[in-house]
């Protein structure tokens, strides 16, 4: 019993075996790339060879339809390469771009007013946010002017700045609040997945900011801002998905307690 | 002529051991998920729960099961000392290195990522690399198969190599070309990015690399509990096999076609052509063959002990059968789960009833019955067949084996209907929690609470198992003389060269892979415009 | 040949005739189960999706066919009714998909980030959305009233929350409401 025998076509085990084998290859992709695809006219295929090549994969570019006029929202390409490694010197321009934001922001980024304490936040937020002041994908009185005429860089500096930047208490602490069921569950009912998953605490979502310690007048009017769809900045409405679910004591609820935690608490992004 | 005791017994007991920590998680998953428990708090705990439970139940535990009683077949059917006892040591080293190397980040939450992967997910680099570890702990032992049986052949020229081992040999080179997809999946793709080497993926390339994987991974756990019966079942109830003919036939059928079929797993995914997909529906309607020989076979070898001992009538010699023998408990419930189980996949491999049920609970609830009941049952009963030629001592207490058995079978049933039915229902898989009090999943509460009673069952049957092998190291020693396989009605004296060697099959699987996977990977690896940005899980 | 011998052939031989017609009836049975999906492919019922295309999941929302404002039901020139979606952690967009019954609509979907799953539950829509390739399946629906649509694939930690929403109108109620144009869903409603 050599390898010769077992391989020689005049071994009749083995003219049979790759006889059956070939048979039932090709009548199968007879029938998946012939037979199938023109049997589905509704397919719209352009003749036998676009019939095998689809049912092949082979990647087929399909007519794309006009979108009616579109209101501005968010240019801003995310992922978590985005802003990953800041070079000192980017947070060194940074530091000086940052001298104009502290009038509203806080000298330490943590703000005395109900503007965001930017302290330590994500820097993929930060970027994301002045970069739709700029385009007007996201509108504020007091922003607007100060992002008008920052460039892309300038952008990443502040970003890498404030990320930089130790994560100290609020102005105003508040005693910790325990969270309610909408933070901690969501809602799957009404599509509501933890706030944590997204925004820190379970898992960073990359441009989803950490919330804790922020001014609960704040996150209330963002998150209200979102429900109404006032604010679009939001990249293909996946928080106004969220907001425009939750009723407006969850909203306050949500508010108080982030605002009452430390921002201590946050665990940075690699 | 059991030589290397210790070595197999390592590989079990390794297997066991996890097997129940794993067991233990399984319960817990589908205790806090149900009615029953409040919600998790941190829905990570589920999700890293799911994934040692997947990666243990599914890449370490049945690889080492398969290990373990390959080596007992070779030295045993092929009465021939091991060859290369030290390779074999250190491959069960590098598979338990592996192990824990893959554990340590998932038990930290760093790698809550699932068995299966998914990128652009993507977790810490050293839990793919623990399981690369595992997986050429086990290419060792594929090479030590091949190794041995050459030499036997060598030492027997022209003689009918013993079934068992013809079928090991014929799993160990069906887990070896199998495991490809996934070590290329991890080699090239993952681990880079993993390792912060690249940022972006091809998300879909990777899920057919690992659908190469994933359908004959399940074929390598089943290869030993079909060798059990073929060759221990007959034996063990005193009866003959029906046909050794058929038994080769069934294990080549399964080395040629259980491996270029998987993309019936990725019926619903955009990135594969349709025309493959067929192709692939076809011959997965082709693995069904050996198990519909494997089942007649079976059942007329078993009905040969049955005559033996008595029986009569068409179908009154069942009565007649030794139903105190642990291992007959063992086939027939496998038996009945298999039918079940075997009816489910073939649903699942009809691309349009698949539409309905896919990724559903009904998918879990499959692969349970049909893995942890049908092949895990006669893993039990591999175990306590080879036991006490292992220990030199004897297992002497059959009514707990017998009850271990009927609670696992109960309990798989138990746990595993209501599982299938919700799937039916629509209920998605692989949530930490869900809303019962939704009208419309209301009806799913008391199925997913009835599991629950079933989990508790398999984890009191699971207990027992590890009873009954700790009592079998301490009852007194006794000779259970050596370690045989069971007889053929007609034992062949010559056989032609096709079913007496792997070749000509081997050549088959590999050609059927290059015409059913090599366009598909081919036609996204040579792009580069599909690669997506990765998604690192659980930034820290 | 002595009689023992012959008994023991004939056995082998009754064996072996035995085994082929099972095996034979083994394949019969298996080729009947693969034509039965050849003729369902035929006579058009659900099928896999005839092409493959691509899609850049990171710019989805910049231009093209899945930017925010194309996103919802669309009835085109012809009359012909398409839906886009697009799944992300942890939302659908539209988070509630309105469609007319009894008419047969495109549902055209895909993934803005990792790989998520699209699944309306009392239905045999079913698929998954993963990032770089669009999934399209064809549907139509029966009856009106309210779906469930889970995403039935880990997508990470946010995975139990990523429930949206099919809401099927009958016909006149929604060529009301598309006769404004645009992109219709039932967000908000």
């Amino acid at each position: 019993m050599s390898a010769r025998e077992l391989f020689s076509f005049r071994n009749p085990h083995t003219r049979t075996a790759v006889s059956v084998t070939a048979f039932v290859f090709l009548l199968s992709a007879l029938i998946g790339f012939v037979l199938l695809p023109l049997a589905q006219p509704h397919l719209q295929l352009a003749g036998l060879w676009d019939a095998i090549c689809s049912a092949a994969g082979v990647p087929r570019g399909v007519a794309s339809t006009a979108a009616p006029p579109a209101e501005p929202t968010s240019k801003v390409v995310l992922t978590s390469a985005t802003l990953a490694h800041p070079s000192q010197q980017s947070i060194g321009r940074g530091a000086t771009l940052a001298q104009r934001c502290a009038i509203c922001h806080g000298p330490t980024g943590i703000s005395r007013a109900d503007s965001p304490n930017l302290a330590g936040q994500y820097a993929a937020v930060i970027y994301k946010e002045l970069a739709d002041f700029r385009s007007g994908a996201r509108v504020n009185a007091v922003m607007t002017p100060f992002a008008t005429n920052l460039t892309d860089q300038e952008i990443a500096d502040l970003a890498a700045y404030y990320a930089y930047l130790p994560r100290l208490p609020a102005f105003h602490p508040e005693p910790p609040r325990a969270p309610g069921t909408i933070v901690v569950y969501g809602a799957p009912s009404r599509g509501i997945a933890p706030c944590g998953s997204c925004h820190g605490s379970l898992d960073n979502k990359t441009g989803s900011p950490w919330l804790e310690g922020q001014s609960a007048v704040y996150l209330k009017a963002q998150l209200e801002a979102f429900a109404s769809g006032q604010r679009r900045n939001d990249i293909s409405a996946q928080m106004r998905n969220i907001a425009r679910a939750m009723t407006s004591a969850e909203i306050e609820e949500a508010a108080a307690y982030y605002a009452s935690q430390p921002a201590e608490v946050v665990k940075a992004v690699e | 002529m059991l030589v290397n005791r210790r070595l197999i017994l390592a590989h079990f007991w390794l297997a066991f051991a996890v097997f129940g920590l794993a067991l233990l998680l399984g319960a817990w998953q589908m205790f806090v998920r149900s009615p029953l428990h409040t919600w998790l708090s941190n829905p990570e705990w589920y999700y890293r729960s799911l994934t040692a439970h997947g990666t243990v139940m599914g890449y370490v535990f049945p690889t080492l099961v398969a290990m373990g009683f390959g080596y007992a077949i070779a030295e045993s059917s092929l009465q021939q000392r091991l060859i290369g006892v030290r390779w074999a040591w250190t491959g069960y080293g590098l598979l338990a290195i592996g192990a824990v190397m893959a554990m340590v980040p998932v038990a930290l939450g760093r790698a809550s990522v699932l068995y299966t992967f998914y990128p652009p997910l993507i977790g810490n680099a050293f839990y793919y690399i623990g399981v690369v570890l595992v997986v050429v702990g086990s290419w060792v032992w594929v090479a030590l198969m091949s190794v041995n049986l050459y030499a036997w052949k060598k030492a027997h020229p022209g003689e009918v190599v013993p079934l068992p081992m013809f079928a090991n040999v014929a799993g160990s080179y069906l887990w070896a070309w199998t495991a490809v997809g996934a070590a290329l999946e991890l080699l090239f793709q993952i681990i880079p990015v993993a390792l912060g080497l690249k940022s972006t993926i091809d998300a879909g390339l990777a899920r057919v690399f690992f659908s190469w994987t994933l359908h004959a991974i399940v074929y390598f756990w089943l290869i030993p509990s079909y060798i059990a019966y073929y060759t221990i079942v007959p034996r063990a109830i005193g009866g003959r096999l029906y046909s050794d003919t058929m038994a080769r036939i069934s294990f080549i059928l399964f080395l040629v076609v259980a491996m270029p079929i998987g993309i019936h797993h990725v019926f619903a995914d955009p990135m594969v052509g349709a025309g493959f997909k067929f192709v692939h529906s076809a011959f997965t309607a082709l693995v069904a063959v050996p198990t519909l020989l494997t089942v007649f076979t079976i059942c007329a070898s078993v009905e040969i002990a049955s005559r033996l001992r008595g029986g009569r009538g068409a179908f009154g010699w069942v009565r007649a059968l030794p139903w105190d023998n642990p291992i007959m408990l063992a086939v027939t419930f496998s038996f009945v789960m298999l039918g079940f189980g075997g009816a489910g996949g073939l649903i699942n491999m009809s691309y349009q009833l698949n539409t309905t049920i896919h990724n559903t609970q009904w998918i879990t609830g499959h692969f349970h019955l049909i893995f942890g009941g049908a092949i895990v049952i006669m893993y039990f009963a591999i175990a306590y067949d080879l036991w006490p030629h292992l220990t030199g001592r004897a297992l002497t207490d059959l009514r707990l084996m017998r009850t271990q058995l009927w609670l696992w079978f109960i309990g798989m049933i138990v746990t595993t209907f209501p599982w299938h039915y919700v799937g039916i229902l629509g209920m998605p898989r692989r949530m930490a929690y869900y809303d019962y009090t939704n009208p419309a999943l209301a009806p799913e509460a008391i199925q997913v609470t009835i599991s629950v009673i079933g989990a508790v069952i398999l984890v009191i049957s699971g207990a027992l198992f590890l009873t009954v092998l700790i009592r079998g190291q301490r009852t007194p020693q006794a000779d259970s003389g050596p370690y045989r396989f069971s007889v053929a009605l007609h034992p062949p004296t010559s056989l032609p060269a096709v079913l007496n060697s792997h070749g000509l099959w081997i050549a088959l699987m590999i050609a059927l892979t290059i015409t059913n996977y090599g366009f598909p990977i081919l036609n996204l690896a040579a792009r580069s415009g599909t690669s997506v940005p990765a998604v690192y899980v659980g930034a820290q | 040949m002595s009689l023992e011998a012959q008994d023991h052939h004939d056995g082998a031989a009754i064996a072996a005739r035995t085994e082929r017609r099972w095996a034979i009836m083994s394949v019969v049975i298996i080729v009947v189960l693969t034509l039965l999906a050849v003729v369902a492919g035929l006579h058009q019922v659900t099928m896999p999706q005839a092409r493959v295309e691509t899609a850049d999941p990171a710019r989805l929302h910049l231009a093209g066919e899945f930017m925010e404002s194309n996103l919802g039901t669309e009835v085109g020139a012809d009359g012909a009714v398409t839906v886009r979606a697009i799944g992300q952690q942890y939302s659908f967009t539209p988070a509630c998909i309105l469609v007319p019954v009894d008419t047969p609509i495109t549902l055209r979907a895909t993934s803005a980030d990792v790989v998520h799953g699209i699944l309306v539950q009392g239905t045999n829509i079913n698929t998954m959305l993963v990032p770089g390739y669009i999934s399209e399946q064809f549907m139509r629906f029966h009856a009106t009233g309210d779906h469930l649509m889970p995403c039935q694939e880990f997508c990470s930690f946010g995975h139990e929350g990523m429930w949206g929403k099919v809401r099927v109108i009958d016909k006149a109620a929604f060529a009301a409401r598309a006769k404004a144009g645009g992109r219709l869903s039932c967000v908000g409603e």
